[in-house]
């Protein structure tokens, strides 16, 4: 049996001579340990799976125009049959397709289908309860129960579609909750609320993206790093207002937010970071000449001046991709 | 420590939102355990206050609570009276009185009390679709605000059902 630095020079070697790839590698490695890897959200979706994922939206949607329209005619038992009833049936035949490889895309449409009709269910069944639909309080019930759900379902089951339905679910539990916190307080104004979680939401995002690029989890990533940069970004040039009632501080962080992304999108090796930083400093600089250089002669001269900014900032950003995120 | 250290990304990922929620929850509740209004008020609901001068069955004039003067008649029935409460801040509760013993009270009718707290409207719009898109909007509620405070009241509506406008402010009682 050779020795680990044996091994490792071995491998080294293989790597030179690109005998086998690195994917390669830890495939052997991962059937030696016995762990199977999750194809699901990995490879590029192709026209069937974009089917399942359609079908299973479209079911969804079924599902709940039925009960709109028969809201009033449909009995409770078969309201809860319908959704929640359904949300169940379909988890489990999500399960059972996900047993082989080559119906793991089944799988996790039927995944969809139970994470789209679960919450339905679970407002049927509280409204006949007496709960206040239009609460808070229920509504952070409801994405309770279903993140508790589905974690425990990743715990179980490692899969990468749990732990997606489990950020998605504790997403709307982190906002549910603060709002009922809240309540209708005066001192809490709705829009600079929401920016601010999103904020947060945005950062948590781009830090479970990053922690998550280094493992099994590493599809979510992508998912991950896009929505988080928006959230971000977007959040922050809000928080910086419109003359007159700009804040100061956010308007002139703005553009330290902006190269920061751009930078960190080299290190993370993000496109979405790169896009994302890119369209945003447009907007910003559209904002900015908008505000304070509008009126006047500056006008004119504001808008040449920003044009030109626009181009030199497409260039910039098409040279780090070419540079640092060509294959 | 050394999973932390190991997984710092991870950790910071899934500990800023459970800061944030910390941080709303002590901003909300931390502030009311020290400071507290101090003064009761006075409020009506209520009432067919069309047929008064002023559009108000009850003003506060230099301190004393008055009753406007009827100014028309309905042509059918008769005019609904508003009804008077007395709002005590310590034990956040209405009792309704009657216009002879409110008249006796001296009353501040500005709208700041004397301990910089104010009556106002519940509100909070706004949200993100689907992310608790207008969620938690009452403006039927009514808040005591004030020194980063704000307490919610329970006041007593006229019908049963919410009305925005159904609730008057008349005075703080001096004490």
């Amino acid at each position: 049996m050779a020795t680990k630095e044996e091994t490792l020079q071995y491998v080294q070697t293989l790597g030179e001579l690109q005998v086998v790839t690195k994917e390669e590698l830890i495939a052997a490695f991962d059937t030696g340990k016995g762990v199977r890897a999750d194809h699901t959200l990995i490879k590029k979706l192709d026209i069937a799976e974009i089917l399942y994922y359609i079908g299973g939206a479209i079911v969804f949607l079924g599902i709940t125009i039925l009960l709109a329209q028969n809201w009033s005619t449909l009995s409770f038992s078969t309201k809860v049959l319908a959704t929640l009833g359904t949300g169940i049936a379909a988890y489990f035949a999500g399960l059972v397709f996900n047993k082989d490889v080559r119906t793991e895309a089944v799988g996790s449409a039927f995944f969809l289908i139970s994470a789209l009709v679960m919450p339905v269910g679970l407002y049927v069944v509280f409204d006949k309860a007496g709960l206040d639909m239009n609460s808070s309080g229920t509504h952070s019930l409801i994405s309770g129960i279903l993140l508790g759900a589905f974690l425990l379902s990743y715990a179980l089951s490692r899969k990468n579609v749990f732990l997606l339905f489990s950020i998605l679910f504790g997403t709307e539990f982190f906002f549910n909750l603060t709002s009922f916190m809240i309540g209708s307080g005066p001192y809490f104004d709705g829009w600079k609320f929401s920016e601010y979680r999103t904020l947060v939401v945005g950062i948590s995002y781009m830090f479970l993206g990053y922690a998550f690029s280094k493992n099994e989890h590493a599809p979510l990533s992508g998912f991950l790093y896009g929505f988080g940069v928006l959230g971000f970004l977007g959040s922050a040039m809000f928080l910086g207002g419109w003359k007159p009632n700009q804040n100061v501080f956010w308007e002139l962080i703005y553009p330290v937010l902006i190269f920061g992304t751009l930078f960190l999108s080299v290190y993370v090796k993000s496109r979405s970071f790169l896009t994302w930083g890119t369209i945003f400093l447009m907007m910003y600089i559209l904002k900015i000449t908008s505000e304070y250089f509008s009126s006047g002669l500056g006008w004119p001269l504001a808008l040449v001046i920003a044009g030109l900014a626009m181009i030199g900032i497409g260039y910039l950003s098409l040279s780090l991709k070419n540079k640092y995120f060509s294959a | 420590m050394e999973y932390i250290k190991k997984n710092v990304s991870l950790v910071l990922g899934m500990a800023i939102p459970v800061l944030m929620i910390i941080f709303v929850a002590g901003s909300i509740y931390l502030p009311g355990l020290f400071i507290q209004p101090r003064f009761n008020f006075l409020y009506a609901t209520g009432g067919d206050n069309y047929y008064y001068n002023g559009g108000q069955q009850y003003v506060v004039q230099n301190g004393v609570l008055v009753q406007n003067e009827k100014k028309n008649q309905p042509p059918t029935g008769t005019i609904t009276e508003s009804r008077l409460f007395l709002y005590d801040v310590t034990r956040d509760e209405s009792r309704e009185i009657s216009f002879d013993e409110a008249r006796g009270m001296n009353l501040n009718s500005n709208l700041v009390s004397p301990d910089d707290f104010e009556v106002v409207p519940g509100g909070r719009g706004g949200g993100i679709f689907p992310f608790d898109f207008n969620s938690g909007v009452d403006y039927n509620a009514r808040y005591v605000q004030g020194h980063n405070v704000s307490k919610k009241i329970n006041w007593v509506r006229s019908s049963g059902t919410y009305y925005y406008n159904d609730f008057h402010f008349l005075g703080w009682i001096k004490q």
